[in-house]
């Protein structure tokens, strides 16, 4: 039972609330009252969540862009497997230039059956896609033949009662030679009626022309997928070439023993040298072989960002744009808290700051961020951050600082509001304690204040990192930093149906990522809620 | 335990001469004591009874040098109080306990303050006694939220007993609690006087307990400008039995003198205030707080 409480309580503590009835349900409690909570918040969710999933696979396919149709759900968690394979796939190629010995031997082994397996697999594939598509001529050529048949069949008469009615009027003007001013004034009006019928009969044959283009453009599910199915064995195929190249005469380990070779046979060239031979051109090329034998023991695969590598810098640099702020906002706050002064001081540039939207600070601060680091690659601060175990992966560079710094600007105001009301609602008999045991301003500072203002210092930090995080993937795609903005600003610039589909995932990442980082948050919150009450979510 | 004990106890040893407080800009200050005298053996026992909104609470203020008077003097052992210190040990009627920190915290944070001289192992020492002394051992780890009324007022008395203050200044401590909880309480304040043996100004608003507890009654007259009225002293041997207590005709004497006394100013207090009614506002409290609070600071609550 003592465990029954304390999965309970830490239930209540992550704001996990709806998976209490579970808990007390796998321990017997009055199963009916759970079964209606479990009813309630887990199953009425889900079902809304199945609603919103319903509606938009119906809605999505209605709406037609330069891009393809919107994604459906289940477009959406296709292409979700297509990030995860490209990422997959480059770490592999990675890993597979840096193998050396019989472990490079072994994946080149395993590597060149796959692709004997391929071969197989991708003819039956085409194989398929054929028969799928010669039994699907038929489908389609009941849809598309109709309206084609319909189309062409206006076409002509349209061309034909066009062609009738000029002949007509062509015989109406002859005629008028000899006619007076009313005769012809009558002809006049049969031309515009011309017209107007001409005009009327075109936007009939367009009208059809548009029915016709867009039942041409009609895909049966089957072929879709036998499309598909093919699609993924070439972009297999044409990684396994490149990942065969990687662990065979493209590894790292060929390219040092080749190097080598070439060193050793420039050393022999230099020390075997004759009197009449140039001893300086053989040494320069010895030391350059040198050089380059350094540089390719040293390589490594020029691996492109992919998003799960992207995801990491942007949490990076929203933790460092959220110690920023509330570097600057906790002393801050508690310094307005205290003094009433400090805080009327403060008050004007909060109210005049706070509304600036993270797409006015960005430029400012990558211009003055710039104006610091005239030479980005070799300044101290750039260099120190490549040292860094981990966060040298990263690539911090002065569009990161400066994406940190807009959330940070963007942030503190929320935690230096709180922060400040927190100090300022001291109790007043608690100050009279501090006051009757003389505690000094440290102690009253440590021992009193704080810990009153943290449940609202954490308060404001939990809103801080919100908005931190919805402002910098704003940053990242106005600074194309490398991140998750970044990813949705190439998808939008590479404009495919895939790529589409792929900035639909990152809608779900993004608010997965932000989920988590609330819960962390009220986690924190409840845990310096000295009063342990539950906090409003 | 205090050395001082030693010596025959100082006759005035905390006083009040011709005290006045008010608040207010200077020009239309009212004031909320006013020509206040008072003077307390050392030791003594000292009750001010009164209603509420009278004054009592700035009483203890002034006494506790929270508040400065606006004329006369507050001195005590012969010098003038101008701030608060631990030598004159007050307990709220809010207890005013840190919500954030454990029984022992609360205690040890007066503790280590007062006594900032005594090692970790002596600190911990002196608390623990001084919590065994409310009956709290128990308790000790817990927060002040886990706490029943009575068991928070104790740490309250804990703390301030840790503080080893001459003068025990106690502020309606038992006010907010219920009648049983109130009589064991009452029973411990005075089993600790015995043993300890300071000089402590008890407020209340209950003329039992007063007479219970107290050498001396002194109503505190009806506010604005409230001051002390004559005192009652009670003679009642100690240690006074609940039980017959209420039997005996001393006690009961006394009782009637002192509600007789204090409902004939609540009747002067009215008739001189006239008797022009002020139609008061509806003030129905809205129940605007949400349910669960993430901000609770501690105060009232705690």
């Amino acid at each position: 039972m003592a465990i029954k409480y304390k999965i309970l309580k830490a239930i209540n503590i992550s704001g996990m609330n709806f998976l209490a009835p579970v808990v007390r349900l796998a321990v017997g409690e009055d199963p009916q009252k759970q079964l209606r909570e479990i009813g309630r918040f887990i199953v009425v969710p889900a079902l809304a969540f199945l609603a919103f999933l319903l509606l938009w696979s119906v809605l999505a396919p209605k709406h037609k862009t330069k891009a393809g149709e919107v994604p459906t759900p289940r477009v959406t968690w296709e292409a979700t497997g297509g990030i995860w394979r490209f990422h997959d796939r480059e770490t592999r190629k990675d890993e597979a230039y840096q193998f050396t010995g019989g472990q490079r031997l072994e994946a080149l082994v395993a590597a060149k059956s796959r692709m004997a397996e391929l071969d197989a697999l991708e003819t039956k594939a085409k194989a398929e896609l054929a028969t799928v598509e010669a039994s699907s001529k038929e489908k389609y050529d009941a849809v598309v033949g109709p309206v084609k048949a319909a189309y062409d069949k206006a076409r002509e008469t349209t061309s034909e009662s066009r062609r009738t009615r000029t002949e007509a009027l062509k015989t109406e003007a002859a005629a008028l030679a000899n006619s007076g001013a009313d005769a012809r004034e009558e002809f006049i009006g049969h031309l515009k009626a011309a017209e107007v019928t001409t005009g009327k009969e075109k936007t009939d044959l367009d009208s059809l022309k548009d029915k016709y283009t867009e039942v041409q453009s009609i895909a049966f599910p089957e072929t879709k997928k036998a499309q598909r199915a093919v699609t993924l064995l070439a972009e297999e195929r044409q990684f396994l070439v490149k990942y065969i190249d990687m662990l065979g005469e493209g590894s790292r380990e060929v390219k040092v023993t080749e190097s080598k070779a070439k060193y050793d046979e420039a050393k022999t060239a230099f020390l075997n040298a004759g009197p009449d031979e140039d001893l300086f051109k053989l040494g320069s090329s010895l030391v350059k072989r040198q050089e380059l034998m350094a540089t390719t023991e040293t390589s490594s695969y020029a691996k492109p960002w992919t998003l799960p590598k992207q995801i990491v810098r942007s949490l990076l640099c929203v933790f460092a744009g959220f110690l920023l702020s509330s570097l600057i906002a906790i002393p801050l706050g508690i310094l307005c808290g205290l003094s009433p002064t400090f805080m009327a001081a403060t008050a004007p540039f909060v109210a005049l700051f706070k509304p600036v939207s993270p797409l006015v600070w960005l430029p400012i601060i990558m211009i003055i961020v710039g104006g610091f680091m005239p030479d980005p690659a070799n300044h101290w601060l750039i260099l120190l951050f490549g040292k860094i175990p981990f966060i040298g992966n990263y690539k911090i560079d002065p569009m990161f600082l400066s994406s940190a710094i807009t959330v940070a600007l963007c942030s503190l105001w929320a935690t230096l509001v709180n922060t400040a009301l927190g100090v300022g609602s001291v109790d007043k008999d608690h100050m009279n304690v501090a006051r009757v045991l003389r505690l000094g301003f440290w102690s009253r500072l440590f021992k009193i204040v704080i810990p009153t203002a943290l449940p609202l210092i954490f308060a404001g930090l939990r809103i801080s990192l919100g908005v931190g995080w919805m402002v910098l993937v704003a940053a990242e795609i106005l600074s194309t930093s490398e991140g998750i903005g970044k990813f949705v600003n190439d998808m939008y610039t590479n404009g495919s149906s895939q790529s589409f589909a792929q900035m639909f995932v990152v809608v779900f990442i993004v608010g997965i990522i932000g989920m988590i980082l609330d819960r962390i948050m009220v986690i924190f919150q409840r845990l310096v809620s000295f009063d342990n009450a539950s906090s409003a979510i | 335990m205090s050395p001082i004990a030693q010596f025959p106890p100082r006759e005035s040893f905390l006083k009040l001469d011709h005290v006045s407080i008010g608040f207010g800009p200077e020009n239309e200050r009212v004031n909320i004591l006013e020509n206040v005298n008072l003077s307390v053996k050392e030791n003594e026992f000292v009750a001010v009874i009164g209603f509420s909104g009278a004054g009592k609470s700035t009483l203890v203020a002034l006494l506790a040098g929270l508040e400065q008077p606006t004329a006369g003097k507050v001195t005590m052992a012969g010098k003038p109080v101008t701030r608060p210190g631990p030598e004159r040990g007050v307990m709220f009627q809010t207890y005013s306990l840190l919500p954030w920190l454990s029984v022992f915290g609360n205690v040890e944070l007066a503790a280590k303050s007062v006594f900032p001289e005594k090692s970790k192992r002596e600190i911990r020492g002196h608390v623990e006694h001084y919590i065994e002394m409310v009956h709290l051992t128990p308790a000790m780890e817990k927060k002040p939220h886990e706490l029943s009324g009575g068991m928070r007022q104790r740490v309250s008395l804990a703390r301030t007993l840790a503080m080893q203050p001459e003068v025990l200044l106690l502020d309606e401590p038992l006010s907010a609690l219920d009648a049983l909880t109130r009589a064991v309480l009452q029973d411990e304040i005075l089993q600790i006087w015995e043993q300890e043996k300071k000089t402590v100004i008890l407020i209340t608003n209950d003329v039992d307990e007063a007479i219970l507890m107290a050498d001396r009654i002194i109503p505190l007259t009806m506010g604005p400008k409230a001051t002390l009225a004559e005192a009652f002293p009670v003679t009642l041997e100690r240690p006074r039995e609940r039980r017959t207590l209420t039997e005996n005709p001393e006690y009961q004497h006394l009782k009637t003198d002192i509600t007789s006394y204090l409902v004939n100013l609540n009747r002067e207090a009215r008739a001189s205030r006239g008797t022009r009614i002020i139609q008061m506002p509806s003030v129905a409290p809205k129940e605007f707080r949400p349910k669960s609070r993430v901000i609770g600071i501690g105060g009232k609550h705690a």
